[in-house]
């Protein structure tokens, strides 16, 4: 049947299409094609080629039909490893990709400023931390009395969409959104403690904007020395530190009025 | 209007930034205001100092609306809707004189290579005499506005004539279409000074009334 060889030809591309054409087809009897079934309409009893893993975690209709011989399509090991019990699944945070270690080290990165910093943290971009961090911020700001959690997000967002695409156009390597967003939240890290010190004594003196302007500086040179390792630009560090310390400035505007 | 013809204007360091900035406040020292090539391409800003770019002017603009923002603050006169007042009518006054400067060309038939990008990198050179004249005028009060204006201005005029004189009049040699040609240089003359003037004029008007 001319209308099975498209079906096979298609098989292992994608599954999709199997389903358009299915939905005419399922006058075909299931001895015929084994391999029709839909992908989102399972009915246990059939051997199929595309067990999914969400369907193959508790239920055990499975029991007898994976191992038949006449099966082509074998489950990959992650899949029988889902099969079999909990013990065998992956720990929780690494299947979230939160790993804090390298949250450790990003964090002992921004505090120790003068320290060269190692390119390859910000190879996997996680947004656990300046989530964290951000909420950090905000509380604190509660605390002395300013509820402005919009004001800080808005200014991040903003902040982070300028300096994406700063970036992209400085660099010789283009730079992915999340990775942006990472460097500026986890150098949001000296604001807090900027806030928490409003908390507690004026900002607005003169020992008040020394503070200041020392954090200020302390959040962008290491942004910048994060943004310059991590993107291999030479010469530049000033230049990005300066957009990174009018945003940061926004920020601690934010705190000091 | 390709990303890669706006990277060109980006590819910048720290040590042409600053001697750029030390040009736009202090020209009258420079000697060699022609703009290098490399076999018909012009060179990037990191390898010659003439070469027009836009993270001065980007930062500038934006340094400056921020610093308006301060100024009103300190006077008690902030709200977010002035800011954004401030920053619109920045903008537009840039967009307008871009297209003037367009306009004026294009009538005038001036084969220049100046693009769009070059035009509005030399227009936004002005934000760096704006932000020195408010810093001044917030510093040390209406005397020392009126000095810092009187000193960007011109430092700017020069700029402007210095570097679109070597972009716009050499080109009359080149192309001289016989009868035409006397007219062009006077007209060309005259663009360049326009522009030149037109730059004291918008900086007083967007900064007056922030150092009240």
């Amino acid at each position: 049947m001319s209308g099975f060889d498209n079906f096979n030809t298609d098989f292992y591309q994608s599954s999709y299409s199997v389903d358009d054409q299915n939905q005419g087809g399922y006058g075909y009897s299931n001895s015929e094609n084994p391999y029709n079934k839909q992908y989102g309409q399972y009915d246990y009893s059939q051997p199929t080629g595309y067990p999914s893993p969400g369907m193959m975690q508790p239920q055990q209709p499975y029991t007898g039909q994976i191992f038949q011989p006449t099966q082509t399509y074998t489950p990959s090991a992650s899949q029988s490893m889902y099969s079999n019990s909990f013990e065998d699944e992956p720990p929780l945070l690494e299947e979230l990709g939160i790993n804090f270690d390298h949250i450790w080290q990003k964090t002992l990165t921004v505090l120790h400023p003068l320290k060269a910093a190692d390119g390859s943290i910000m190879n996997e971009t996680d947004l656990a931390g300046p989530m964290v961090f951000c909420l950090a911020f905000g509380a604190t700001l509660l605390l002395s009395g300013k509820i402005q959690f919009g004001y800080v997000y808005g200014i991040s967002a903003i902040g982070c969409l300028a300096m994406y695409c700063l970036l992209n156009l400085m660099s010789m390597t283009g730079v992915s959104f999340g990775c942006v967003a990472s460097v500026l939240g986890y150098c949001l890290l000296p604001m807090i403690i900027l806030s928490s010190f409003g908390v507690l004594f004026s900002l607005q003196g003169m020992m008040g904007i020394i503070i200041t302007a020392t954090i200020i500086g302390w959040c962008s040179f290491s942004a910048s020395k994060i943004f310059i390792s991590a993107l291999a630009m030479d010469g530049q560090q000033l230049l990005v530190a300066y957009p990174c310390a009018l945003l940061y400035g926004v920020f601690a505007l934010i705190s000091v009025f | 209007m390709s990303v890669n013809k706006l990277k060109y204007f980006f590819a910048v360091d720290t040590r042409y930034v600053l001697k750029k900035l030390m040009i736009l406040m202090f020209p009258y020292t420079h000697q060699d205001w022609e703009v290098r090539y490399h076999r018909d391409t012009p060179l990037t800003p990191r390898q010659d100092v003439n070469a027009p770019d836009l993270y001065i002017p980007t930062m500038a603009f934006i340094t400056y609306i921020l610093l308006a923002g301060m100024a009103l603050g300190i006077q008690k006169r902030f709200s977010p809707e002035v800011l954004g007042l401030c920053a619109s009518t920045a903008l537009v006054w840039i967009i307008i004189e871009v297209l003037v400067m367009l306009l004026s060309l294009y009538l005038l038939t001036v084969h220049s290579d100046l693009s769009t990008f070059d035009l509005i990198a030399y227009s936004g050179y002005k934000y760096v005499g704006m932000i020195f004249t408010v810093l001044s005028g917030l510093l040390f009060g209406s005397d020392g506005y009126y000095v810092a204006l009187v000193w960007s201005s011109c430092a700017l005029m020069f700029f402007i004539v210095r570097s679109l004189k070597m972009k716009i009049l050499p080109s009359i040699s080149s192309d001289s279409m016989g009868m035409g040609s006397n007219a062009k240089p006077q007209l060309r003359l005259y663009i360049t000074v326009a522009t030149a003037v037109f730059q004291p004029i918008i900086i007083y008007w967007l900064t007056s009334h922030l150092v009240r």
